[in-house]
């Protein structure tokens, strides 16, 4: 990989490649930052643009619209409170409060450095250590899976906001909402009471702008008060100072690798990666005690993790020719279409332009910071609407978002249910971000359990004695569901 | 693309009202749905068909996406509209003839006035290069050695990558000797492959490139050339139907379609995939092609709806 970058970086730094560079992270921050359009639905819609241009740019524009967009959906979801993509709602949970304080511009410049730092830490992993990675992710088998997101699953304690009860309620009910449709072993419809539509399930995407941006807006319009006042006040990207990232540098190392491994694994994903390191800063940062009321280290946490796992997702996908995920499925699929065969010899065969893909990975990632300050800055006038005319916006927004992704009609009705239903539990005092986490876990939790009885013929037990990887995951996760009790305890002894 | 599809719907409602007769057809855009997402292998495939159908039929011709349930949401969907030839859906095999025989589906045998198949490519059943099975019969002795100890994968219950393994095991007489783990999708079947998860995985000659596999047998009527030394399914011992799949897919209209319109799209599919451009872009993307016309594609659909049958029983599904 190092002999042939100095070729590879002449692949990129042509007018051309420069350009595609930054239209394409620039495009894709717009794009994530509009609630509904997820990254893969932005590399799909670029996706026809790029046949007829050469191999690198090709694909180069599609990455660019990948880290992009990744990055894009924090702007949202800090702004008004509506995550651009299901990666960035662990970004609502700190990023939003930060806002309502007024420190819009401030959170935002925690979001952009932890982004671009998770970015540029990943594209340097995926240039040095892809190969030997790829490998290692191949232990991890359903077992494996099942343990890791066992250990996911613990986040809902971390992220109940006041009771702790009512998060493991919203978390059940994001867990059933993600049994509803085709049972993924033997394929028979559940829970589906005859409607045709539910046997491809719930849309993800469609309940999460449901309960957090619908409500949202539902809570704000039936909120007495002056509407002649701006949601938030905000008039650009304000960056840290280095003073005040004392303390924290432990927290943002920790994120990134985090992310990265997962981004590694596969079946996992960005959204995975933000809640379990979220949870992991909230239970270890100094800071903790104000997670959840606009806490710069709870940004830092989920928005590194998510651009962490751009670089990590590609591994398997360049260094074995296999995707793991929906999103480097399109990018394999763009290579084909280049008469480049994804396989196993990806990275022999095609040395120059896998280095030219990776390097030219770690100059989107530092594009990052200055497209995403302009593309903020264009944000701000919008934000200064009335409060009654943001709430159209945001509402028409969503509603254009999830109709774009499936087409699907039914989507509409599910994104407008589940934002009636949140409104009315968070007026309860249920909180909305384990209602997601148990609807993005939810799948792969059940695959992966059902997959392993089935290796290991319905023996529960010998999920942990002949899998050590699963052991420790699982043990991590009792450590992390006991740590409050020996707190708790800890406090009442002293 | 919302904007162009804004305009679209626009123009169809505009024009909706002016009765057409299959010599001015088309009048307005035809709709070619995708039943997946975009940027899929599905899309792909359209996206790349469609201005060369365009230039054919002599009209525009755009496409849409409508994703969910294997395909069977757009599917649904398509069966009951009006049947002008304006809105085509491109199927495969599963969410034409195995969706509707597996899952309670608004659609059956006799929804679809068939256009014409587009492409068809052949499976075949693969281990691993380093992996002991060299032929069937040291598949059959392994597992009858050892009942319960191998494992087949699938990219889901009931797709293609399932149906074909099931032919496979259940035309050796070995299939209660194995294990079934299905995935969400091929890409992490084949990681579950190169890591031993699973030893068997079946699926088109383009997928079994991208790892380090060996094919054990083909389900097609000869021998391919690319493997002149892999048997067909046939040589090694399956009976029909199970011993011939073919992953290919067509246009379909709602059934009722004017006789005269299927024929002229008809005709224009045949234009289309034989084009410079759509051969150009199928060689690219390793796609077999397979025209039939609407007569022949009928006769293949409605026998490949029972064929099927017989490996959806075996499958138990």
């Amino acid at each position: 990989m190092i002999e042939v970058l100095p070729q590879a970086l002449g692949l990129i730094l042509t007018p051309q490649g420069l350009m595609v560079l930054s239209f394409g992270t620039m495009l894709g921050i717009v794009l994530g930052a509009l609630p509904g359009i997820g990254s893969t639905v932005a590399v799909a819609m670029i996706l026809p643009f790029t046949l007829t241009m050469d191999q690198a740019p090709a694909i180069l524009l599609l990455l660019a619209i990948y880290a992009g967009s990744v990055y894009g959906g924090s702007i949202s979801a800090i702004l008004i409170n509506t995550p651009g993509t299901p990666q960035s709602a662990a970004t609502c949970l700190d990023g939003f409060p930060m806002a309502q304080r007024g420190e819009a511009g401030k959170a935002l410049g925690w979001s952009t450095i932890a982004s671009v730092v998770g970015g540029l830490v990943s594209a340097v992993v995926l240039i040095f250590a892809a190969p030997q990675l790829a490998a290692f992710a191949l232990n991890f088998g359903p077992i494996e899976t099942f343990a890791l997101i066992l250990l996911g699953l613990t986040c809902i304690v971390s992220v109940s906001e006041g009771s702790l009860v009512k998060g493991l309620i919203a978390g059940m009910i994001g867990l059933f909402l993600s049994s509803v449709g085709g049972d993924p072993i033997t394929g028979e419809a559940r829970f589906t009471f005859g409607e045709f539509q539910l046997i491809a399930g719930f849309n993800l995407l469609a309940v999460v702008i449901g309960v957090f941006a619908l409500s949202e807006v539902l809570i704000r319009a039936t909120k007495p008060g002056d509407d002649g006042a701006t949601l938030i006040s905000f008039q650009g990207i304000i960056l840290p100072k280095l003073a005040e990232w004392k303390g924290r540098l432990k927290n943002l190392a920790k994120s990134v690798l985090i992310g990265n491994g997962i981004g590694i694994l596969p079946g996992t994903g960005a959204a995975t990666a933000a809640f379990i390191s979220y949870a992991e800063a909230r239970r270890s940062a100094p800071t903790r005690a104000n997670f959840g009321k606009g806490e710069p280290d709870g940004l830092i946490a989920s928005e590194s993790a998510n651009n962490a796992v751009t670089g990590g997702a590609l591994v398997p996908t360049m260094a074995l020719g296999i995707p793991g995920d929906a999103i480097t499925a399109v990018m394999l699929a763009t290579l084909t279409l280049h008469g480049v065969t994804p396989g196993v010899r990806l990275m022999e065969d095609n040395p120059v332009l896998m280095a030219a893909i990776f390097s030219g990975f770690f100059v989107i990632n530092l594009m990052l910071l200055p497209l995403g300050m302009m593309v903020s800055k264009v944000a701000a006038p919008l934000l200064r609407l009335r409060e009654a005319y943001m709430l159209v916006v945001i509402t028409l927004l969503c509603t254009l978002g999830v109709y774009f992704v499936r087409g699907n009609p039914f989507d509409l009705l599910v994104m407008a249910l589940a934002g009636i239903i949140g409104f009315l539990l968070r007026r309860q005092g249920y909180p909305m971000a384990p209602l997601v986490i148990g609807m993005v876990l939810g799948p792969t939790l059940e695959i992966s359990l059902r997959q392993g009885l089935i290796i290991t013929d319905g023996s529960f037990a010998a999920f942990f004695s002949g899998h050590p990887i699963a052991l420790l995951l699982a043990i991590a996760a009792l450590g992390m569901l006991s740590l409050p009790f020996i707190r708790m305890w800890r406090t009442r002894a002293a | 693309m919302t904007i162009f599809k804004t305009t679209a719907l626009a123009a169809t409602i505009a024009l909706g009202a002016i009765s057409a007769t299959a010599e001015d057809f088309p009048e307005r855009p035809i709709n070619l749905i995708a039943p997946f997402n975009a940027g899929g292998g599905t899309d792909l495939l359209l996206r790349g068909f469609a201005p060369h159908f365009a230039e054919a039929v002599g009209g525009d011709v755009f496409v849409s996406n409508m994703a969910g349930g294997s395909g069977t949401v757009a599917a649904g969907a398509l069966a009951g509209q009006r049947p002008d030839g304006y809105q085509l859906g491109y199927f495969s095999i599963t969410v034409s003839t195995i969706q509707p025989q597996i899952k309670d589906v608004p659609y059956n045998i006799d929804s679809w006035s068939p256009i014409c198949s587009v492409a068809a490519s052949p499976t075949l059943l693969f281990a691993n290069a380093d992996s002991p099975f060299n032929t069937a019969e040291d598949v059959v002795a392994a597992v009858k050695a050892e009942p319960g100890k191998y494992i087949f994968g699938s990219s889901g219950p009931g797709a293609m990558t399932h149906l074909t393994t099931v032919a496979a095991f259940a035309g050796l007489g070995i299939l209660d000797d194995l294990k079934h783990l299905p995935f969400q999708g091929s890409g992490p079947a084949l990681q579950a492959m190169a890591a031993g998860t699973i030893q068997f995985f079946g699926d088109t000659e383009i997928l079994m490139t991208r790892g380090d596999f060996k094919p054990l047998m083909v389900f097609n009527d000869e021998r391919l050339a690319n493997y002149p030394d892999v048997p067909t399914a046939a040589e090694v011992g399956i009976e029909a139907p199970l011993n011939e799949l073919y992953l290919w897919g067509g246009l379909f209209a709602p059934a009722g379609t004017d006789p005269a319109v299927v024929e002229k799209l008809s005709t224009s599919c045949e234009a289309a995939v034989n084009s410079d451009g759509f051969q150009e872009f199928a060689a690219q993307t390793s796609t077999v092609l397979n025209y039939r016309n609407a007569a022949d594609f009928e006769a293949f659909y409605r026998a490949q709806y029972g064929s099927n049958a017989a490996i959806i029983e075996a499958a138990g599904l």
